[in-house]
């Protein structure tokens, strides 16, 4: 579930960081490309829209670093929920090695009893796994 | 944070078909004090090396060489502790290999003297202290000493028990998100 969250985090970063260049032209974009041949000569009566406003290059400057701080965060929440689900997963082997050894033990009514309560709790921990991460590795 | 970042420094080591030491690769740069950093680094480096031995099928080679881990001098912090559990847990599971159970017994106490907690690392070490009390039962029968065996067993069964309920607490701390470094 984490994983999801930090992927839409980090989803919403790129996004943040794409809007600029889709509302206006890039920084690195020439100042003097070519017109086509038709088109009208530019009329720059008014200051250039990313000039003014919420577009000034001071403003567009300090979102782009607040993007990059929150994919920083997004990645960092990523990294923490691959551990986390890394841990989980080599700690459900464990759990599943010592249900195996505890079962093939059990020869009594009650050692059945006690295998049984850990077969339950090692498919109720592979559940909750499973809908946090996913398939753990071979 | 810190912790994880010593467990990735020791990365995981596949000999055998054991997962103990397999721990989470944590990328971030958390600082660590030298002398630590030196430990987890010769750690990983002996792991590797007892890998190597294993896979040649040199289980006797590879005991000395974590021998020579566990008996290091070492630092004290949480992830050198980690990093003797493991390397204790693994010594045990080769002992256990070789027939010697109590020395793979003795091994699983001085790992548990290092592993506190509901962690992955004592979890194993009971897993291990499992095999071995199974192995003894099974010794035990065979010889005849049913008395014997019968409580091997019981106690066998307590510590993979105990084993199956720490890593249940890992696993809820794992995916908790409380449990986040």
């Amino acid at each position: 579930m984490r994983r999801v969250a930090g992927l839409l985090v980090l989803c919403g970063s790129l996004c943040m960081c794409a809007a600029p260049s889709a509302e206006a032209p890039p920084a690195t974009a020439p100042a003097t490309a070519p017109a086509p041949a038709a088109a009208p000569a530019p009329a720059p009566a008014t200051p250039s829209a990313a000039t003014t406003g919420d577009d000034t290059p001071a403003r567009r400057q300090a979102r782009r670093v607040a993007a990059g701080a929150e994919l920083d965060r997004a990645q960092a929440d990523l990294e923490a929920s691959a551990s986390d689900c890394a841990a989980a997963c080599r700690a459900l082997a464990s759990m599943d090695r010592a249900t195996t050894h505890l079962c093939a033990l059990a020869d009594d009514s009650d050692d059945q009893r006690r295998c049984e309560d850990a077969r339950q709790r090692l498919t109720a921990a592979r559940a909750r796994v499973r809908a946090s991460c996913g398939a753990c590795g071979p | 944070m810190a912790v994880l970042v010593a467990a990735g420094l020791l990365g995981c080591r596949g000999a055998g078909g054991t997962t103990a030491g397999c721990t989470g690769a944590e990328s971030t740069a958390t600082p660590i004090d030298p002398p630590v950093m030196a430990f987890l680094s010769a750690a990983r480096a002996l792991h590797h090396e007892a890998d190597l031995e294993q896979q040649g099928g040199d289980v006797a080679g590879a005991v000395k060489t974590l021998e020579r881990l566990v008996r290091m001098p070492a630092p004290r912090a949480v992830e050198v502790d980690e990093v003797l559990a493991d390397g204790y847990a693994r010594l045990a599971e080769l002992r256990l290999q070789q027939g010697d159970l109590s020395g793979a017994d003795h091994d699983v106490q001085l790992g548990l003297g290092h592993a506190q907690g509901a962690t992955y690392f004592r979890g194993h070490l009971l897993e291990v202290g499992g095999l071995v009390e199974e192995a003894r039962a099974g010794a035990l029968a065979d010889a005849g000493q049913a008395a014997q065996a019968s409580e091997a067993k019981t106690k066998a069964m307590a510590l993979l028990e105990e084993a199956v309920h720490v890593q249940e607490q890992v696993i809820d701390h794992a995916l908790a998100d409380g449990g986040k470094p």
